[in-house]
């Protein structure tokens, strides 16, 4: 296949936590870009849809922001997890992981045999 | 959870404004990245660029943003009412006139069915009341339905498998209560002891019976006696009562809700069944079969069906018919939920009330087509708005949905004003006193019930309203409507939207004024009813010595002493004493046959039985024809009997009954006078025949269970005798209760109650049906003419004459009107042969009603014609062609 794959429906929430949990608070910005890098650039961010996915996860309570500045002194709202949050990644996270198993074992059935 | 706490934050946050806050949040974004660009060697354009491509521009992620943060089709919904409530704000008239009118509609609708709720709908007052019934006896070939004998009861209660409980009680029992204050006469009913469990009633106060009371003379209260004559006392239960003198325990409080199972009577006291004899001194023997007087009600067992019980029934029913097969024969249960209308009364009262309920959905169809033709005409008006907004890119689904909302405020705005009137209506309909012997609750007032329905009424008027101008308005044809022409007429339709207003409005208004013409005649005529005795100058008190442990001879001194006391007193001309007052809805009656010809001529003749005292016809003012008047009876003699007129066409066909001998009731009365017809239950009867028989010779036998009446004639004003014959009755003994005070003409005028409130409900609903048509059918009409000055001004330009195009529009009128008369005159032909029942002295077809109302209607939908196509007619062609 190659080039770069389009975000799937509803992974980019789990995706924004994780790095959330892993790099604490971070502004939008940096956040699109952190998601691109560790996807080793396989992915294609839109980053107009992050927005309403990081307003999504404040309305639900799973991150909270409040505006602080950049490293290059800019003025930028910065988003970090909540308690809330913190369960919900664990969980997401355990869920993806027999999500993923699952399929894999359809996927190459040969290995069971 | 979280979802839930999110849609709470969007619903608080929609429709506010403010972006600031993101725009600022997308500008360092963007302002970042660009830094980032320009640091990876890119021009401060190039790298804007890119941040804005990659961020998927700013606007649309502005727009994704705004609809996350708040509910968008929420918002589009509040817009779309702020603007409806606008545009309603802005034409105050229209929007007044039409919420007037639909109120008028919901409000008399929601007063008729707060009366369908209460009488028909508004289950017993007591526990599961769907598992509750009321069993009664129905002998084949006569009227449904019968009370139950003692032992009837008692076998069913032991038999029958299908209820966990069967419980007995008699209906009505009068008692004078004494103690603190005045004394006064209350209406209990004596119960089996399990009563108050298979009615699964809890007391408010104490408790009810038990197995142990059967025979103790215990009492429960009702809430509304205990607050009365108690106050409310907290500490009464275990106090003694004195009712008619015997001393009851009171062992509980039933709840304010509780009148008994029948909802219409208003009983205050219950007592258990074995001690009813201490209150009624004539009760059936305990174990014959053959007096049916026992109320009985059922609770069902927990899982058996309704046609299980019947089947069970109908098998008991077969039983006892072999078992006792003299009395139970042809006899059979059937039974309905406790608490329904009567079986007697049940047809009577639901003809009543679909009678009324046609009559207000109608008002309510009239008053809604002049609305749809207000909003029609103005959607007409406002056509070029609505084509200005297409044009700009409004979808019509929008503009339909906008013009709908408009109709939906209008009906729920109608209908809240509309709840209102009718809580005042019915609180005026409340305070009506029914004329009844006996206590009745008939109080109305809105329930839920009623709210709902009004509201259902309300969202679908306004909805109904709203169908067709939202259709019409929507759809303009666009280059008419902005050139500002009449896009809406369709030329070439000869049928249109209003043409069908007119004729749906001419026929709904044939069928309600017919309906409510034919009741207000029939008011008319009943005030002209010879009732064959005075109205003036009579006063009415009743008593009733035998519940203050009077024995009949007692009685009969009682009565004869308080006639001299009164007579005595200034101004009285007469006083007797007679047992109910003429037209009280009904009396003692007996079939009479001649003495001695009963053999040959063996069809008995109904006969209404009154007790007189000599003097009596003298004093109402009832003729006496022939024969002597009463005088000199002795209890054991041979008894006497004055007969009216009717009596002896029916029995004696006409010749001269004086010394004859007639037989009912198991007793033989000797006519000894003839006295002119009065009107004995209601003033619809037609003439019945009665027997007036001696008082003092009667009452011991057959004491009457309603007391005694004296009647006072004075030349002056009977009301101001009511306290000096008050002291007189308690100079004689001060614990004597007095009831049933009044004079005869509020007497009278109460017996006119049922044609009173029929034609005052059906003149008021067919007062504002009338105005309500006369003035939309004039402005449908009207209206609909004055769109075609312009097509008339063409005509006359043409060379038409005016005069001929008067009459092509009248002509037109005239088609439509006739269509709707010729759709509403059956209707309303049919709809009044069901309003016969009510009707007194005139013919449910009257001839008057039925010719007046259409001409009325032609009438009116012509003159409401003929001005605008003459004033259309009249001006000059040029500047009608140029009107619109």
């Amino acid at each position: 296949m190659g080039g770069k794959t389009d975000v799937w429906q509803g992974t980019l929430a789990l995706m924004v936590l994780k790095t959330l949990q892993m790099i604490g608070p971070q502004h939008g910005y940096g956040l699109a870009r952190r998601i691109e890098q560790t996807s080793g650039d396989l992915l294609e961010l839109n980053y107009g849809t992050l927005y309403p996915a990081l307003l999504k996860l404040e309305q639900e309570g799973y991150i909270r922001s409040r505006w602080g500045v950049s490293d290059n002194n800019r003025k930028a709202k910065f988003y970090e997890l909540t308690k809330a949050g913190e369960r919900r990644v664990s969980k997401a996270a355990a869920e993806w992981e027999q999500t993923t198993e699952i399929l894999a074992r359809f996927l190459s059935p040969a290995e069971e045999a | 959870m979280r979802q839930l706490r999110a849609l709470w934050i969007r619903l608080v946050s929609a429709g506010r404004g403010g972006n600031d806050d993101f725009d600022a949040e997308i500008e360092s974004h963007v302002a970042m990245h660009v830094e980032d660009g320009m640091r990876a060697g890119l021009s401060a354009e190039e790298a804007r660029r890119k941040a804005l491509i990659l961020l998927g521009g700013a606007e649309q992620t502005r727009q994704v943003y705004r609809e996350r943060r708040g509910l968008p089709w929420l918002e589009s919904l509040l817009r779309d009412l702020r603007y409806s409530g606008r545009s309603l704000w802005k034409n105050p008239g229209i929007t007044g006139i039409a919420i007037l009118s639909i109120a008028l509609g919901i409000g008399a609708n929601a007063t008729i069915f707060s009366m369908v709720s209460r009488f028909v709908l508004r289950p017993a007052p007591v526990g599961n009341p769907s598992m509750l019934l009321s069993i009664h006896t129905w002998e084949q070939g006569d009227n449904c339905c019968n009370a139950f004998s003692l032992p009837a009861y008692n076998d069913l209660r032991d038999q029958a498998t299908s209820f966990s409980g069967v419980a007995a009680y008699y209906e009505l029992i009068p008692a004078s209560i004494s103690g603190s204050g005045e004394p006064a006469r209350v209406w209990g009913q004596a119960v089996t002891a399990n009563f108050f469990d298979v009615a699964e009633m809890p007391m408010t106060l104490g408790r009810g019976f038990t197995s142990s009371d059967a025979r103790v003379p215990a009492v429960v209260l009702s809430t509304q006696l205990w607050r009365r004559r108690f106050a409310s006392d907290k500490q009464i239960v275990g106090k003694p009562i004195t009712l008619s003198g015997k001393l009851f325990t009171i062992v509980g409080i039933a709840p304010a809700t509780f009148h008994g199972i029948d909802q219409i009577l208003d009983t205050q006291f219950w007592i258990p069944l074995g001690v009813a004899a201490e209150l009624v001194p004539n009760l059936p023997p305990p174990g014959s079969r053959e007096y049916h007087w026992l109320s009985v009600i059922g609770r069902l067992r927990p899982g058996v069906s309704r046609s299980e019980a019947a089947t069970e029934l109908n098998a008991l029913a077969r039983r006892f018919a072999v078992a006792y097969p003299k009395t139970d024969q042809k006899n059979s249960f059937v039974f309905e939920q406790a608490g329904s209308l009567p079986p007697r009364e049940r047809d009577a009262v639901l003809l009543f009330l679909s009678a009324l309920s046609l009559v207000v959905l109608l008002l309510l169809a009239i008053a809604g087509t002049n609305v749809a033709n207000l909003l029609f005409a103005r959607a007409a008006a406002r056509e070029r708005e609505m084509a200005v907004r297409l044009a700009l890119g409004a979808t019509r689904a929008r503009l339909r949905g906008q013009l709908l909302f408009e109709s939906l405020m209008l009906g729920l705005g109608g209908g809240a004003a509309g709840v209102l009137l009718s809580l005042w209506a019915t609180r005026a309909l409340s305070a009506v006193h029914l004329p009844a012997p006996v206590p009745l609750d008939v109080s109305v007032g809105v329930d839920w019930r009623t709210l709902l329905y009004a509201f259902a009424l309300s969202v679908a008027c306004g909805l109904l309203l709203g169908l067709a101008p939202a259709w019409a308005g929507s759809r303009p044809e666009l280059a008419r409507a902005l050139k500002g022409e009449d896009a809406l007429a369709r030329p070439g339709r000869r049928w249109n939207l209003r043409s069908l207003l007119v004729t749906a409005q001419i026929a709904m208004s044939i069928v309600l004024l017919s309906v409510t013409g034919l009741f207000l005649r029939s008011l008319r005529s009943a005030a002209n009813i010879d009732i064959g005795f005075r109205h003036q100058g009579l006063l009415l008190l009743s008593v009733d010595p035998r519940l203050n442990g009077y024995t009949p001879q007692q009685t009969s001194q009682f009565l004869a002493q308080l006639r001299e006391r009164v007579k005595a007193l200034p101004g009285v001309d007469a006083a007797v004493t007679t047992d109910v007052a003429l037209l009280s809805g009904g009396n003692r009656s007996d079939g009479f046959t001649v003495t001695g010809h009963s053999a040959k001529d063996s069809s008995s003749t109904s006969t209404d039985l009154y007790m007189v005292t000599r003097g009596y016809f003298e004093a109402v003012g009832t003729p006496r024809l022939s024969g002597r008047d009463f005088g000199g009876e002795v209890a054991n003699g041979p008894k006497t009997a004055i007969v009216n007129k009717a009596f002896v066409d029916r029995v004696f066909g006409g010749t001269n009954p004086i010394g004859q001998r007639v037989t009912g009731g198991g007793t033989t009365y000797e006519i000894i006078g003839v006295a002119g017809n009065a009107k004995s239950r209601t003033l619809g009867e037609a003439t019945r025949p009665i027997l007036y028989r001696s008082l003092d010779q009667n009452l011991g036998d057959d004491p009457s269970l309603s007391g005694y009446t004296l009647v006072t004639h004075t030349a002056g004003n009977p009301a101001a005798l009511a306290e000096p014959i008050r002291r007189q009755v308690h100079a004689i003994d001060p614990a004597m209760a007095i009831f049933n005070e009044e004079t005869m003409e509020e007497h009278i005028r109460s017996a006119f109650f049922l044609p009173n409130i029929a034609a005052a409900l059906f003149g008021v609903f067919g007062f504002i049906g009338l105005v309500l048509a006369v003035v939309g059918l004039y402005g449908v009409m009207s209206y609909s003419v004055s769109r075609r000055t312009r097509e008339i001004g063409i005509r006359v330009a043409m060379g038409a004459q005016p005069g001929a195009v008067e009459r092509l529009v009248l002509r037109q009128g005239l088609v439509l009107t006739l269509i709707g008369v010729a759709l509403g005159w059956p209707v309303a032909w049919i709809a009044s042969r069901f309003a016969g029942s009510f009707l007194y002295g005139i013919q449910p077809h009257d001839a008057i009603t039925f010719s007046v109302v259409p001409l009325l209607l032609i009438a009116i939908a012509l003159t409401a014609c003929w001005f605008p196509a003459r004033r259309a007619a009249s001006v000059d062609p040029m500047r009608a062609l140029r009107m619109e």
